[in-house]
């Protein structure tokens, strides 16, 4: 039985091994044509390039084979594709910039491993939901404390410390997922149960509501505090899609979305910003001189791009004020086309499916809830920022998830991938599809076991 | 839960779907409109900063180079012109949103380095990162363009110089024209500005009148009407005309008269040399519309000239049904007045093919285009275009150009350094009608040396002024076409 059920991991791990080859070769292919199209040679650094290239993705492989020898075998290679074609527009346009990304994507890949390595039963982190609640709500106001925070592109989500500028906000919406992981797992039936009555309803008695409020309250100091409307969105959507998920309630869903349909109007009347957001939403060109200039952009990038593109290197990205950010679709759009960016559509699409059928497949509420946030907080991301770049929805500014510049976002992308690999794999250590063999920390605890059981056996026997 | 998850899923691809019919609705339906906003410059700033090879004269004087802008410009690329208005008429310009003309135009894909045999070649660049931009290389000579230039000064008008044998121009100059440095300028606005400026003065710097306009001949024409009548047999060398002042053409009872109404005739020769107007209208009501209008055509009257830069015109003549019912506008026709007009390249041309045995090569001045190794992309195979007269007349009529330097209308003008025997023929074209003041152009066509012709050129001075309208051909063409075959000759 073993041997068949070895077979199941062994067979998704050599897939994983293809894709990911098949991302660097993508990625490699690509950033030579994005020299050849912009110069006209032979990137002069491909092959110290295509060294550090190899070495990511194969530490990256051979952690997961290592230490999560039976998760899902598309997560990762979609990933190192969607950084990889990131790392290509962001290497196009800016060289230094370009080395900073790679220094972020080693740590991020560290981070990936370490995390695989510390958190090796995901179960065990639902006994921390407080810390995580904590830590959460201290990453989220670090930005507002004077001397450490400080404001950059009108959103004061920036944090330095000595040398290092990190977003704590990228962070902490990983924090904020697994505390409602946690407190939903625990809580979800007493809250859908409802044994409060009002008037004719019955409501979820206050005290098992007020950690989901608080949380709530949050994405509205990260909104009013901060300016952060990109965040704001994304935490509330969480908030609403967990606790939907969690309670099976719709109730849960209506009154999050009036309460969103409140938020948003008191937003429009409160602040001018978000009226500016607005404004340049639905006419970027009455406004082409001052704030609606970078959508505008965006459209003739897109534009420009047509159906294929203007072949990587070759087109204006530059043109975009922060096209190696927030508008880094646009700049893809324009490179690779309509082609190009419905392809990072569908990477998302593919993580997004990957990440939910995880959820899925696993029975334990707070693995489920976790993989269900982790998936929500990738593919809500990228729709915000996508849908704000190409005008589905207003601009608010929030990184595309892998593919953006940014040691942040790409540090705490990769912690969200570690986590979701982690629960995708011990659903299937529960599966039986790999034999769910101790830990390291398991072992480590098994033998200061034994050896105390050796010393004094009449422990053992007391315990008996 | 799984349900919700599941739900959750349709919900996350509904919103992706809407993203890429978004995608759909910007990069393909709104393509176009994209494009066209005038605030979107992203094709006209890549055209603009791309990397361009040179432009040269046949010497290797650079007429058009782009050079490395500073690291915080806009652009990477600054085209220029070291010559400043010298070579405008050949090079053309190439701006930022309003194009390119003449060779900047018809070799742009040269000079960015964008034919496929550059593209093919420049694969080996891809790897040393040498730049595959091409060379054109003209025909032109900087010494005898600059020669052009100096001659005519600050007067309207045109040289060009060609090569009988070939065809190649070897300078080309117009006045009024325009420094191309001032359109090149990175500020486009300021660009369509100075355009739209230039567009509007009068004398119409941006037209190249060496080839882009046509002017009345004058008696430069005479060669055309002698030539159709030697090859008819109507006159030989030995015809002669009575001495008159004027003649009575049918249809009409108005006479045509000699320049300045003066007594005029004689043997072929001499009438020719003279520049007598009254043979030449009997000649041409005698050679009648069908004949006078095919050799017009054997000389490509009619034909919008094969150079090879855009927007070349044609000269004019007129038709056999015009003609036969205006007998009189044909005989003044025929020694280059009424409705006759010729493009000053044409009139070269002309000469050049007296010169060349009594065949018309096709003009050019694109000599060769190179790629980034200066390896031959095209080169110019010279070509027949008309053969417009026979050897024996051509001959003779090199002979009768002979005697209008020696002893005609350009002796006082046309005597070339170290001896050269030149060849021409003057024409002052009469713009005025009877009673206005005085308004002509002043034409020469020669060449040289006669025995055996090396350059073939005209000179064209519009009569926009006193001076012009007040001298002749001769007096006033003759010494600008001297001074230009001097240099040529030297070298």
């Amino acid at each position: 039985m073993t041997a068949a059920t070895n077979m199941i991991a062994a067979r998704r791990r050599s897939t994983e091994f293809r894709l990911v080859l098949m991302a660097g070769l993508i990625t490699a292919g690509a950033y030579t044509l994005a020299s050849l199209g912009q110069n006209s040679v032979i990137p002069p650094r491909i092959l110290p390039f295509l060294a550090a290239l190899l070495l990511v993705l194969m530490s990256a492989h051979i952690g997961v084979r290592w230490l999560a020898h039976g998760a899902d075998s598309t997560l990762l290679p979609v990933a190192t594709l969607l950084n990889g074609i990131g790392y290509v527009m962001i290497a196009r346009l800016s060289e230094r910039l370009a080395g900073l990304q790679t220094t972020w994507t080693f740590v991020g890949v560290a981070a990936f491993i370490g995390v695989l390595f510390v958190i090796q039963r995901v179960n065990d982190l639902a006994r921390y939901k407080w810390t995580f609640f904590f830590m959460s709500a201290g990453l989220l106001l670090l930005p507002m404390l004077p001397g450490i925070g400080f404001s950059s592109g009108g959103a004061r989500i920036w944090v330095s410390v000595g040398p290092i500028n990190f977003q704590p906000g990228e962070f902490a919406k990983i924090a904020l997922a697994l505390f409602f992981a946690g407190y939903l797992a625990d809580n979800r039936e007493l809250i859908a149960a409802g044994t409060w009555k009002v008037g004719r309803f019955y409501l979820p008695e206050p005290r098992h509501l007020l950690p989901l409020l608080a949380a709530w309250g949050f994405s509205v100091v990260v909104m009013v505090g901060q300016k952060d409307l990109g965040s704001s969105l994304l935490f509330f959507t969480l908030f609403i899609v967990m606790v939907w998920v969690a309670t099976e309630k719709t109730s849960f869903l209506v009154i999050g979305l009036g309460l969103f349909v409140a938020g948003a109007t008191a937003a429009y009347f409160m602040f001018d910003h978000v009226q500016t957001r607005v404004a340049i939403w639905l006419d970027p060109w009455s406004r082409y001189q001052g704030k609606g200039y970078q959508v505008a952009q965006a459209m003739y990038a897109l534009g420009s791009g047509g159906v294929s593109g203007t072949g990587l290197g070759l087109g204006d990205p530059t043109r975009i004020p922060e096209a190696k950010n927030d508008f880094i679709f646009a700049a893809i759009g324009e490179e690779l086309g309509l082609f190009g960016a419905t392809a990072i559509l569908i990477a998302f699409l593919l993580m997004i499916g990957a990440g939910l059928r995880t959820a899925m497949r696993t029975t334990r509420p707070f693995e489920k809830l976790l993989a269900v946030g982790l998936t929500t907080i990738l593919g809500i991301q990228a729709f915000i920022i996508i849908g704000g770049v190409i005008r589905v929805v207003p601009l608010t500014g929030i990184t595309l998830p892998f593919v953006s510049y940014g040691g942040s976002s790409l540090v705490s992308n990769y912690v969200l991938l570690a986590l979701l690999i982690r629960v995708s794999d011990s659903s299937a250590r529960r599966l039986g599809e790999i034999p769910d063999a101790a830990t390291f920390g398991e072992r480590f605890a098994a033998r200061l076991a034994q050896r105390r059981i050796k010393k004094h056996p009449e422990e053992l026997e007391a315990l008996s | 839960m799984n349900q919700r998850i599941r739900r959750f899923a349709v919900v996350l691809i509904v919103l992706y779907v809407i993203l890429f019919a978004q995608l759909n609705f910007i990069q393909v339906g709104k393509k176009s409109t994209l494009d066209a906003d005038a605030r979107n410059t992203r094709q006209t700033v890549r055209d603009f900063n791309d990397a361009r090879g040179d432009i040269r004269t046949s010497d290797g004087v650079v007429m058009a180079t782009s050079i490395r802008n500073m690291a915080d410009s806009e652009f990477d690329w600054q085209r220029t012109y070291p010559e400043g208005d010298l070579y405008s008429a050949t090079t053309g310009y190439f701006t930022f949103g309003y194009g390119a003309t003449q060779i900047e135009k018809v070799q742009n894909d040269v000079l960015a380095g964008r034919t496929i045999e550059q593209q093919i070649k420049g694969f080996r660049s891809l790897f040393n990162g040498q730049d595959t931009t091409g060379t054109v290389e003209t025909t032109i000579d900087s010494d005898i363009q600059q020669a052009a230039k100096d001659a005519l000064g600050n007067r309207e008008g045109s040289v060009v110089v060609i090569e009988p044998a070939t065809g190649a121009v070897k300078a080309m100059w117009s006045w009024p024209t325009y420094d191309t440095n001032l359109v090149a300028v990175q500020d486009s606005k300021l660009a369509g500005d100075i355009l739209n400026y230039l567009d509007d003065i009068p004398g119409k710097p941006l037209l190249a009148n060496a080839y882009q306009e046509r002017y009345m001949p004058g008696s430069t024409f005479k060669v055309i009407t002698t030539a159709a009548a030697l090859d008819d047999g109507l006159i030989t060398k030995e015809s002669t005309w009575a001495e008159e002042n004027e003649f009575l053409p049918p249809q009409t009872v108005d006479p045509i008269q000699n320049y300045g109404n003066k007594v005029c005739g004689g043997d072929l020769p001499e009438v020719f040399r003279r520049s007598c107007n009254t043979p030449f209208a009997r000649t041409a009501i005698e050679l009648g519309p069908e004949k006078m209008v095919a050799a017009a055509k054997r000389f490509g009257i009619g034909e919008t000239i094969p150079f090879d830069l855009p927007r070349a015109t044609s000269s004019q003549f007129g038709d056999v049904d015009y003609f036969t019912q205006n007998l009189p506008l044909l005989g003044i026709g025929g020694f280059g007045q009424g409705n006759t007009q010729m493009v000053p390249l044409h009139m070269a041309m002309v000469a050049a093919s007296i010169a060349h045995g009594g065949v018309m090569m096709k003009p050019y001045v694109i000599g060769a285009t190179y790629d980034h190794d200066g390896g031959v992309l095209q080169r110019t195979v010279p070509t027949v275009w008309k053969t417009p007269m026979t050897p024996a007349t051509s001959s003779l009529l090199t002979e009768l150009m002979v005697g209008v330097v020696n002893e005609g209308t350009a002796k006082c003008c046309m005597r070339l350094a170290n001896g050269i025997q030149a060849a021409a023929k003057t024409g002052t074209a009469q713009l005025n009608a009877a009673g206005e003041p005085e308004r002509s152009h002043a034409w020469i066509i020669a060449f040289a040396p006669a025995e055996a012709p090396q350059y073939a050129v005209v000179v064209m001075l519009k009569g926009t002024t006193a001076e012009i309208s007040e001298g002749t051909g001769g007096t006033l063409a003759g010494p600008v076409a001297k001074k230009v075959l001097d240099v040529a000759l030297a070298q």
